[in-house]
């Protein structure tokens, strides 16, 4: 095995020797450098390898002959062995990144990169605090050295600030450095460990010195003005370097020092990771410059690491796969982001719309900010999950909320990112150039990403049980992305349908109902994708992806499975509806409404799992500490998804302006995996347990206020998709009241609902969005008319609002009937009464549906429309044979739905008779009622026909408009703002309360952030000011306090 | 009372230069009399190094002639610490190194503006 030192001996060696061969050509001690750094990574390989399969015993390696104090030594153990790795290994890919702006540097600038990489390698390694200071300093002046090279004026004031600021850390290191010689009379960790330097007189003080100059390196909020310069100013394979393998090291310099500095100090260093962690990304969030904004983020993901070391006492044998987890994340991720930044070319946030224009660079971007915000497959996903489990078991639960908003802010200004990057106009943009030696080392990066996410899931026991087969799926269809639509659908289709016959058999009916909303409602969907041409890239692994999730928390038989799945569907969903157009508000509405939930829904997990000795699903149903907060968590976060009122702004944007096979994929089906964790999330507080009957009877309002603002809102939409949206809202509110009333008949009714709302809101938003594909507009009041060209989608949309509506023969019918019995039993009178009253105000909107598109006169511009695609009218009309099957026969289905809540909740409400339901305020068959109604309906037709076939039928111009002229065309048509009556009446209901509060609140964040960032002057003095202040501070706290 | 010795003395003169360092530091504008302010933080540190090592009476850790004839012959009573001796040379080159890097920039700098002034150099902010 090749000894350590030759990391320092080979650098040395070549960086002496370039003085000599520089006359070969820079080509030459370009390749030599790169060879260099080869030869390093491989050495670290190497110990890396024998740490991990083999025997391997930490070693030291002795300097001078002899032994310390008397001189140097280094350390190579696993963790120094897995450090010097990953900073060889990026030091390699960065060199391979930069081999042409080197080159165009000189020779000197490759020396002084090979002397940065090498002196990182001796930060870590090293056991002599002295040799430590001195090599910390090479690595700055290393580091400014290579930006003083840069051509340009604008890094150079960064380059200037980052000296300053550094020299100031060192001084105060190397004041540390020589008391701790003074009192203990050695440099070494070893012995200052075995001598517990901090119990000498002065032994705090010299402790604290060293201490604060290590956390300085680590740029802490808000003492880090110089860092962000350096981040935002300097060559983007620079700040690679700084983030991956800088920031890397100066974080294993923490832990060393952690080991004699005490424990007293674990809190403080989590107390300012945190602060870290929150401020960066809060202030981030403010950002337009992108590699500032990166910056921002480096640093706020080194603070969380910080916060795990200080915590890594309690984190105990967790820690370091938690903490490599995230760093290994943030490492590739964010020297991926760096150097995309520098092949894009583009500034400004909106700017990077122009990496559209090469669609896989979007993926790779997309891959980074993924893994950042840790989201499986990625590592980060799964030390965050341990991370927070582990917090939470110890009481930290505070600290886990801090995390989680940091977390989110940092999705905040990313998301914003990528959607800029995904929908912004591009066309004014020049393309941007690629260059190889650029391009292969982004690719590892990402390809090790997914890797690492692979290899730290099978670490653990827990999950190493994850299905990975959907995943695997979502990768192939990536893979034959370039294929034509037909291909790509059938294969999905066909892989879909394969799947649920291998999956159904092992889930129970409660599962099954979801898994067959889910995997056959989006077999149905899909199969309107035959009615696009060309390739539509980018859609079948998104709408894959989100499928995979949604088996994914069917399966879960694991928390930690149900939150991989829950993830893996946010970011499918989130993709299928950032597609549509006019929708990036509304995508990172979606992402941030989402990400809350999941994290409410982790943080819940956590406290399940206090006091268990699994993390199986069925804890949630025996929730030991502070249980009503859990599961108001996990409620809060399965609102999020259902779009409960207070929850709800991100759906009708993401709805509405959603591709037309989306739309049902986002609204019938998606919005189920909310309701499918309310359902769990009741079944485990139990149909008794009086404990919990506040949470339940709030939520029964929250349903009820839900179906009265969603459907009141739906009546005022001039878009008929919006409408749509709205009255999804509605619904899903009937549902949440249906399964907060925690009895037979109300989980009966909102079960049925669920079959229901799926039915017909699969029925009219396939019809509407092919409608919308024909005439081109989402405006009812430019419709009109199109039963004449039109009339299978005219019957099937009457069908939908038949059955929505809630009147017989249809099947909307049996789940009012049921709501009634489930509301008189129950006695939620004023609920009830809201309720009933919300589902009067559907009336007007579904009237208006099907009257402003479909009758009245027709568009003169739509006078050639054809009728929608057959390949609508196929799942359209299937899902139409599923209502009038369910209507005919609603026992089909109801009595085996009863059988499977009877176990929850008993069925002693309602009886069985045959086809007739028996309840104790009366009986109904759906058979009977149906065929009642229908000849009724045919004998009231019949006569309509036979009296009107001699009438004169008025043709669409034999009219005027008495003199009046109008001022816009819309105003022209009978069904434009057709409820101005009822608004005048209703409109403090509709005031948008709940925008105004979000908006508010996204206000007052950005406020906040605009106005701390002002700290950050600019002026290299300030940030010198910035260090002192900090430490002023930290001492007062610390030592002072 | 106790004497003043040449070791507190000089403790004293380093911790006076370190504070006269960190006040250049922090309220000089001018870049070059930022970098004569950190040269003076370097040499007080310096200082500080080489009197933590000092022991009265004790002569330079060169085992040379003069150590040599001392009447005992005992070096390792008669030379003072020679570990911070060592030291200080290493802190002096890295003073070194980073107070020309300071310069090289000072120079890059003032071509860029055409002046010194630390303050109009903040186009990076925020």
């Amino acid at each position: 095995m090749v000894t350590p030192i030759f990391i320092v001996a080979i650098a040395l060696g070549v960086g002496f020797s370039i003085g000599v061969l520089n006359k070969l050509g820079k080509n030459f001690t370009g390749g030599l450098v790169l060879a260099a750094i080869t030869f390093m990574t491989f050495i670290s390989y190497q110990w890396f390898y024998a740490f991990t399969f083999g025997e391997q015993t930490p070693t030291y390696v002795y300097t001078a002959g002899f032994k310390p104090p008397f001189s140097i030594n280094l350390l190579m153990g696993q963790y120094e062995a897995i450090i010097t790795l990953m900073i060889n290994s990026i030091g390699l890919l960065g060199g391979i990144y930069m081999f042409n702006s080197l080159k165009e540097r000189g020779s000197n600038a490759q020396v002084v990169y090979l002397i940065l990489i090498m002196a990182l390698n001796v930060i870590v390694m090293t056991r002599d605090v002295f040799n430590l200071f001195v090599f910390l300093e090479i690595s700055s002046i290393a580091i400014a050295g290579l930006i003083l090279l840069e051509k340009g004026t604008r890094s150079m004031g960064a380059g200037f600030k980052y000296v300053l600021a550094t020299s100031i850390i060192s001084s105060i290191l190397l004041i540390g450095i020589i008391f701790s010689y003074f009192i203990t009379g050695t440099l070494n960790v070893d012995d200052f460990i075995s001598l517990s330097i901090s119990t000498y007189k002065g032994g705090a003080i010299v402790v604290f010195l060293i201490m604060i100059a290590v956390i300085l390196e680590l740029k802490p909020f808000p003492a880090n003005g110089w860092g962000l310069d350096v981040y935002e100013g300097s060559d983007p394979g620079f700040s690679a370097i700084i983030s991956g393998a800088s920031a890397t090291a100066s974080l294993y310099v923490l832990y060393k020092i952690m080991a004699f500095a005490g424990v007293e100090w674990n809190y403080y260093i989590s107390l300012i990771g945190i602060v870290t962690f929150v401020g960066s990304n809060l202030l981030g969030i403010k950002q337009e410059n992108t590699r500032r904004m990166l910056g921002y983020s480096s640093i706020g993901q080194v603070g969380l690491l910080m916060v795990i070391l200080g915590f890594k006492d309690i984190l105990g044998e967790n820690t370091p796969y938690i903490f490599f987890g995230i760093l290994i994340s943030h490492y590739l991720a964010k020297a991926g982001l760096f150097w995309l930044s520098g092949i894009v070319r583009a500034k400004g946030l909106k700017e990077w719309a122009v990496i559209r224009k090469k669609p896989f660079f979007l993926f790779l971007m997309g891959t980074f900010i993924f893994a950042l915000i840790g989201f499986p497959p990625f590592p980060s996903f799964f030390a965050k999950w341990t991370l927070v489990m582990d917090l939470v078991q110890s009481g930290n639960i505070v600290w886990v909320a801090a995390i989680l908003f940091g977390s989110i802010m940092e999705a905040v200004y990313l998301f914003r990112w990528f959607g800029y990057a995904i929908k912004e106009e591009n066309k004014h943009l020049e393309d941007f150039k690629i260059e190889i030696h650029k391009i292969i080392p982004v690719w590892i990066v990402a390809i090790a990403l997914y890797g690492f996410g692979y290899f730290v899931s099978q670490l653990t026991e827990v999950s190493s049980t994850i299905n990975f087969i959907p995943f695997a799926f979502v990768i192939l269809l990536f893979a034959i992305d370039f294929l034509p639509i037909f291909v790509k659908n059938t294969v999905a289709i066909l892989g879909m349908a394969f799947y649920f016959y291998t999956i159904y058999p092992q889930l129970d009916n409660f599962r099954l109902i979801f898994e067959v909303i889910f995997i056959v409602g989006g077999i149905l969907a899909l199969i309107a994708g035959y009615a696009y041409k060309g390739k539509r890239e980018g859609f079948y692994p998104v709408a894959i992806l989100m499928y995979a999730g949604l088996t994914g928390i069917i399966e879960a038989k694991t928390t930690l499975e149900f939150f991989y799945g829950w993830e893996l569907m946010t970011a499918g969903s989130y993709f299928l509806i950032i597609r549509g157009h006019r929708s990036m508000p509304h995508g990172l509405s979606y992402m941030l409404f989402s990400l809350g939930g999941a994290y409410a829904i982790l943080a819940a997990f956590g406290i399940a799992s206090v006091g268990q000795d699994s993390i199986s699903m069925s804890i949630i149903n025996n929730i030991q500490y502070i249980p009503t907060w859990a599961y108001a968590l996990l409620i809060v976060g399965f609102l999020t998804k259902t779009a409960s009122v207070g929850l709800h702004i991100w759906l009708p944007g993401a709805h509405g302006e959603a591709e037309s096979d989306v739309s049902p994929m986002v609204s019938a089906i998606l919005l189920k995996a909310g309701v499918f964790g309310v359902a769990l999330t009741l079944i485990g507080m139990g149909a008794e347990n009086n404990q919990y009957s506040v949470l339940a009877y709030t939520l029964g309002w929250i349903g009820a206020i839900t179906a009265l603002v969603g459907n009141l809102m739906a009546v005022f939409q001039e878009d008929a998709k919006r409408l749509l949206a709205y009255s999804s809202i509605g619904q899903l509110g009937y549902i949440v009241f249906g399964l907060a009333m925690m009895t037979h008949l109300g989980w009966l009714g909102g079960f049925s609902y669920v079959i229901n709302h799926f039915l017909y809101k699969a029925i009219l938003f396939l019809t509407i969005g092919a409608v919308v594909l024909r005439v081109g507009t989402h405006n009812m009041y430019e419709m009109g008319g199109l039963i004449k060209r039109m009339p299978l989608a005219f019957i099937a949309v009457l069908i939908g609002i038949i059955a929505l509506s809630g009147v017989p023969p249809l099947s909307g019918f049996t789940g009012k009937w049921l709501f009634y019995n489930a509301v008189l039993d129950k006695g939620w009178y004023l609920q009830g009464a809201i309720m009933f009253f919300s589902g009067g105000i559907a009336f007007l909107y579904l009237w208006r549906l099907i009257h402003t598109v479909f009758l009245g006169q027709l568009k003169d511009n739509h006078r050639t429309v054809k009728e929608i695609s057959i390949w609508f009218l196929i799942p359209i009309y299937t899902l139409i044979v599923g209502i009038l099957v369910y209507s005919a026969k609603p026992q089909w289905i109801l009595q085996p739905l009863a059988e499977i809540i009877a176990p929850f909740f008993p069925s002693n409400q309602l009886v069985w008779n045959g086809g007739t339901a028996i309840s104790h305020y009366g009986n109904w068959a759906g058979t009977m009622v149906m065929a009642i109604i229908g000849i009724a309906f045919l004998a009231v037709l019949g006569v309509q026909l036979i009296s009107t076939r001699k009438a004169h039928k008025v043709k669409q111009f034999d009219i005027t408009y008495a003199g009046e002229r109008p001022e816009r065309p819309e105003t022209t048509h009978v069904a434009y703002n057709v409820f101005e009556g009822l608004y005048k009446a209703m409109w403090p209901a509709t005031i948008p309360l709940v925008e105004t509060f979000w908006n508010k609140i996204t206000n007052y964040l950005h406020d906040t952030a605009g106005f701390t960032r002002r700290i950050y002057s600019g002026n290299g003095q300030a940030y010198m000011l910035h260090i002192v202040f900090f430490i002023l501070v930290t001492y007062l706290v610390i030592i002072g306090g | 009372m106790e004497q003043l010795d040449l070791g507190h003395i000089s403790l004293a003169i380093g911790f006076l230069l370190i504070l006269i360092g960190f006040w250049g530091l922090l309220t000089q504008k001018n870049i070059i009399k930022i970098i004569v302010a950190f040269t003076i933080l370097d040499t007080g540190i310096n200082i500080l190094i080489v009197s933590l090592g000092y022991i009265v009476g004790k002569t330079a850790p060169i085992v040379d002639n003069s150590v040599e004839q001392l009447e005992n012959h005992n070096v390792v009573n008669s030379i003072v610490d020679p570990v911070p001796q060592a030291l200080v040379l290493t802190a002096i080159v890295i003073g070194f190194g980073v107070t020309a890097l300071m310069l090289a920039y000072a120079m890059k700098l003032f071509n860029a503006k055409k002046t010194l002034e630390i303050n109009k150099f903040n186009d990076l902010k925020w």
